[in-house]
């Protein structure tokens, strides 16, 4: 990048057009919900939906679709900043807390300091459980008041808006407790294993 | 919102700049053997996911992962266990 | 079905291309006529990779077709203007002949087509997705070779289809291009060609029929491209003949 000569009269529109106190550095703000997904969307019928809380070798827990709509229901509007520089303000969604996950298992506190999220289709992405714990990580089954389309992750994903989007997981089924860090997909390929987005965490190495 | 899968993916062939940062050889018209279930494609012919963040290129028999690849300023990445073998 | 290899390709590497001439297509529609120093030739069908510096050092990345053949001096590329692209209104509204910027290629020998190539051609086009097909036609014409060729190309209207008068003239020279064109959204008065999207019985009405083994390439917004590619499965043509380039909404080519 260095040394690459100036193209006449080229600016990126985009960001010009962005309030920007309101967006992380590099972003821009839009009005569409880009789709980006590692694979094709998976069908799932709620009939056949399962939430797995899990630990080592065991199950913590396990909710169907009516069981884990039955838990405490929290709706959040926040804004969501992708990786690939778009950032979406104002976005609502509706689901079920990390916190009340874990007391609908009889926890008070995350029995280990990470958590790896699996989902349907093999994606992966790792946290540590001090970014899912005090609300600020949920799976939401709603967005906008409706049932989340498959294409943007429907029935459930993962929602944690505080990182890039890529962590808030599509589809997920899992949330497996880990001792240890573990890299997930696209932070075992070059993405930063934190991704703040305030402090522009895009790439390992940031 | 569409639901439509084709609009996610596009031809392998767009990867190919990605790819032939690191290949000497034209990427694209090598042959590929997907490890899950043994099919033979060329890799401008694969499936090509998430290009905005590098590229996830799937098998069009199985939809396994057979390449992924990541550039970003701080290197490049390439992963290839999904794959048996290319041939160039 | 898998093409032997081509000759080791050098490594990609970043050139400095200067625009020599624009050529204005249809209202939303640039050609931008290329000089780049040390071009050393494509097939077509290949893309390239341009990239933009701002003062500010922001940069932004897109591959583009290869519009010209490789006949050609200079290199054409043809740019849609996409109202919410980054890219596209740049090099269509404010990029002026003397100006330049990085590009890098040729890439991507998948989806390419030589005159050395057997066999019927059918070439199926959406909106820009014309240009890597152009390159083969106008390959095909240079080295006057006699093909037989179907261009079915699908277009909004008459003034958006990309190189309507030389394609037109193309074909009225050499009685083994069929052009086949259809207007999807508006037609002019007295309009007698189709009118809608292609489909299957579009397809099976003025293809090749699949006894002839023709080599089939798709381009255009990914609906026109997945709907023709399993049309054409449908109807008996070989998974392998077709090759498509899809244009999505991110990613990949242009925006």
């Amino acid at each position: 990048m260095a040394g690459s000569p100036i193209s006449r009269g080229f600016r990126s529109r985009r960001q010009e057009q962005t309030p920007r106190n309101r967006v992380p550095p590099g972003q821009y703000v839009t009005t569409d919900f880009p789709v980006l997904s590692a694979g094709p969307t998976p069908q799932i019928k709620v009939e056949d939906w399962t939430l797995s809380l899990q630990l080592a070798g065991s199950l913590l827990g396990k909710w169907s679709w009516a069981e884990f709509e039955a838990l405490p229901q929290t709706t959040i509007k926040t804004d969501i900043h992708c990786v690939t520089k778009w950032s979406k303000l104002d976005t609502t969604w509706r689901g079920v807390t990390f916190d009340d996950l874990l007391k609908g298992v009889g926890l008070a506190e995350p029995p280990t300091p990470y958590v790896m999220a699996h989902s349907d289709g093999g994606y992966t992405t790792n946290l540590p459980v001090a970014d899912l714990i005090n609300g600020r990580g949920m799976i939401v089954t709603r967005y906008e008041g409706l049932p989340i389309p498959p294409v943007h992750g429907g029935p459930a994903r993962l929602f944690v808006p505080h990182l890039y989007f890529w962590k808030s997981a599509k589809w997920v089924r899992r949330l497996r407790f880990m001792e240890k860090d573990e890299r997930g997909f696209w932070e075992s390929l070059g993405y930063h294993n934190y991704g703040d987005p305030w402090k522009e965490q895009r790439y390992d190495g940031d | 919102m569409t639901e439509n899968n084709s609009v996610l993916f596009l031809d392998g062939n767009a990867a190919a700049s990605l790819l032939q940062e690191i290949f000497v050889p034209d990427i694209s018209i090598a042959e590929i053997r997907c490890v899950a279930c043994g099919f033979a494609s060329t890799v401008g012919s694969l499936r090509l996911y998430a290009a905005s963040m590098g590229a996830v290129l799937r098998c069009t028999h199985c939809d396994g992962i057979l390449i992924r690849a990541v550039h970003t300023r701080h290197g490049r990445w390439l992963e290839m266990t999904g794959a048996r073998h290319l041939r160039f | 079905m898998i093409e032997p290899a081509i000759a080791p390709q050098p490594r990609l590497e970043w050139q400095l291309a200067e625009v020599r001439a624009i050529v204005v297509e249809t209202p939303r529609v640039k050609s931008l006529l290329l000089q780049v120093p040390a071009w050393q030739g494509h097939l077509p069908g290949q893309h390239v990779d341009i990239r933009l510096t701002a003062e500010d050092g922001y940069q932004a990345q897109r591959s583009y077709s290869i519009a010209s053949p490789p006949e050609d001096a200079l290199l054409t590329l043809t740019v849609e203007r996409l109202d919410n692209g980054e890219v596209s209104p740049y090099l269509v509204d404010d990029v002026r002949v003397g100006d330049q910027f990085e590009l890098r290629g040729p890439i991507g020998g998948y989806f390419v087509w030589t005159v050395a190539t057997r066999g019927p051609l059918c070439l199926i086009a959406g909106g820009s997705g014309i240009a890597p097909l152009a390159a083969m036609l106008r390959h095909r014409a240079r080295r006057k070779v006699r093909a037989p060729t179907l261009l079915m190309y699908s277009s909004r209207s008459l003034e958006e289809v990309i190189y309507g008068e030389e394609l037109d003239a193309m074909s009225r020279g050499d009685s083994d291009l069929r052009l086949v064109n259809t207007l999807t959204r508006e037609q002019p008065e007295g309009w007698t060609g189709y009118r809608r999207r292609i489909d299957k019985a579009m397809l099976a009405e003025v293809g090749f029929p699949p006894e002839q083994h023709p080599k089939i390439f798709i381009c255009g917004p990914t609906p026109l491209v997945e709907d023709a590619s399993r049309f054409l499965v449908e109807l008996g043509h070989p998974f392998p003949t077709i090759k498509t380039e899809r244009f999505g909404p991110t990613g990949g080519l242009a925006s």
